[in-house]
């Protein structure tokens, strides 16, 4: 095992996981001074009655809801983060709740900024480390088992009037709290639980073989890969096993630490540009590309994904490029199995991408910052020869 | 102050500017780095410096190509800060490259990251112009393939730099 020369790593997130842990909530809020909570959350979560669920466990316990906000879009956006924050000074709110998945998460993150920060202007925050003063207590209760928000120091918010996607990454964006509870995730439909496992294996993957990983990390992203490959294929079979989901949202946690510290590479910046260009689900997306990326950065990166090959179920003989290629096939072998059960695409062109989208999206794909940690250099020429062969 | 740490503010300032020499020079020629330039808005500016109040650069796209706006942070759109000398030392005394500089929590970036991506292509670029292409070798993800004419310009610009530092250090 390599050292690299030089890297950080952080989680400051305290994790409170099992059966029952949204209990928890008020005593968390407690422990961090907080007992009015603005809950921010999307109609999906409560149309699945998990809203319910969470109201239900502030019954006696001296903590309070001081407003709900339900409409967060599928896509988080200024619009949604401005009026966040005016309910939770209206409200007299003092801490974040989010309930679901990453966009809820990043217009939490987002309104915290607004709230802290005393602005209306984000765009002045853009960029890395720009945060300068600790924000309101933050706890995230996730429902799906994939972004890993509840652990990563990054928020990503679209600009509606200047048509623009601005990202953040700061260590207090990060929660204090993660509380994952299976009974927030067992609702999911199989597509959708297909969707955003795979993105938590796209998340530990990526962020074993990309540039920025180390030490550290590594151990995240393996563990993750191997509770992901243990358990995606039942939360699908046997949506109501309890265990299976408190498993997978371990897994998509590790995984998201693993690269909240490590990022992530091509299949990544792919997938975000697939996302804008054509409104394939980010999951979905990655769950395309990634053997076609793992494929890509088999020439820089062929030693790191062979060291995959036992957890994704491959054989371990041969070269490490036999074992490598190996790794890819597996992971193709899982999208293939996902597709008969769930229905999850396995081609752009399945997920809805037309051929004549494909220059956009690797126009975009070039412009991500996930393209700078990619072992293999991703030229517009490379992005748009990945897209082809993924279509 | 140490001598150790003023040689090596020195060096940082000198390379920062020469950074900045080389890109109005390849952007005059370079088809690569007009191509790169062509969608950036006119009036684009962007600024190189080191934390806290360190050496800095500032450029700004006019017409179709890149100039140097003088020393100093002067009211960019985007900012690439190393956050201190010794982290700004290797990338750009052509030690290090720019991507390295980025993973090992070197560099940080203050604006949009898109436009930030196409300023690093556009500084690659330049940097192929600076550096030997052994150097280039070791330290790019994939080395450049210059051709013929791209390898006179680089000539030039290695014959022509001494002066245009001579000039820049001025504004």
């Amino acid at each position: 095992m390599k050292v690299q020369e030089y890297y950080e790593f952080s989680c400051p997130v305290k994790i409170v996981s099992g059966l029952k842990a949204l209990s928890n909530l008020p005593y968390e809020m407690d422990q961090l001074g907080a007992r009015r909570a603005l809950i921010v959350t999307d109609q999906g979560v409560v149309a699945a009655g998990l809203l319910k669920v969470v109201k239900g466990v502030f019954e006696g316990s001296g903590a309070e809801i001081g407003a709900i906000y339900d409409q967060t879009p599928t896509d988080s956006g200024v619009k949604a983060v401005n009026q966040v924050a005016k309910m939770f000074t209206e409200n007299k709110c003092d801490c974040f709740v989010a309930v679901g998945g990453g966009s809820c998460m990043d217009t939490t993150k987002g309104a915290n900024m607004v709230v802290t920060e005393g602005t209306d202007d984000l765009l002045k925050f853009q960029g890395a480390e720009r945060l300068k003063k600790p924000m309101k207590p933050f706890i995230a209760i996730p429902t799906t088992a994939g972004t890993g928000s509840e652990v990563t120091l990054a928020a990503v918010i679209y600009d509606e009037e200047k048509k623009q996607k601005m990202a953040f990454t700061s260590y207090y964006l990060l929660p204090q709290v993660a509380i994952l509870d299976p009974k927030m995730t067992l609702t999911m439909p199989p597509k959708i639980t297909a969707a955003t496992g795979m993105d938590a294996l796209t998340h530990a993957i990526e962020g074993y073989y990309c540039l920025q990983k180390n030490p550290v990390s590594d151990v995240f992203c393996k563990a993750g890969i191997e509770l992901i490959m243990e358990n995606l294929v039942k939360c699908i079979e046997s949506p109501k096993d309890e265990k299976a989901r408190l498993a997978m949202a371990n897994g998509a946690l590790l995984a998201g630490i693993g690269f909240s510290n490590s990022m992530v590479g091509a299949v990544h910046s792919l997938a975000h540009s697939c996302g804008a260009n054509a409104r394939v689900p980010h999951g979905v997306a990655n769950a395309i590309l990634l053997p076609w990326g793992m494929e890509y950065n088999l020439n820089k990166a062929g030693d790191d994904i062979a060291e995959l090959a036992p957890l994704l179920g491959a054989p371990t003989s041969g070269s490490k490029t036999d074992q490598a290629k190996a790794a890819i096939k597996a992971v193709r072998d899982l999208n293939a199995r996902l597709k008969t059960l769930s229905g999850l695409p396995t081609t752009l062109k399945d997920a809805g991408v037309r051929e004549d989208q494909l220059e956009a999206i690797a126009k975009g794909a070039i412009n991500d910052g996930a393209a700078t940690y990619n072992p293999e250099d991703l030229t517009y020429e490379d992005a748009l020869a990945i897209l082809k062969k993924a279509f | 102050m140490s001598v150790g740490y003023v040689v090596k503010k020195s060096v940082v300032s000198t390379s920062l500017l020469a950074l900045a020499t080389a890109f109005e020079m390849v952007s005059k020629s370079d088809p690569e780095l007009k191509k790169e330039i062509a969608d950036w808005e006119d009036g684009r500016t962007f600024s190189m410096g080191v934390l806290p109040e360190g050496p800095a650069i500032t450029l700004k796209k006019e017409g179709d190509r890149v100039v140097y706006m003088g020393k100093g942070i002067k009211n960019p759109k985007l900012t690439i800060y190393f956050k201190n000398v010794d982290a700004a030392l290797l990338p750009l005394a052509g030690m290090m490259g720019a991507h390295t500089a980025f993973i090992q929590h070197r560099a940080i970036l203050h604006g949009n990251i898109a436009e930030a991506m196409q300023t690093n292509r556009a500084l690659a670029i330049v940097q192929n112009y600076l550096l030997p292409g052994i150097i280039l070798k070791g330290i790019t993800k994939r080395p450049p393939k210059m051709n013929a004419s791209q390898l006179m310009l680089k000539a030039k610009v290695m014959a022509l730099l001494g002066a245009g530092l001579a000039k820049n250090m001025i504004k």
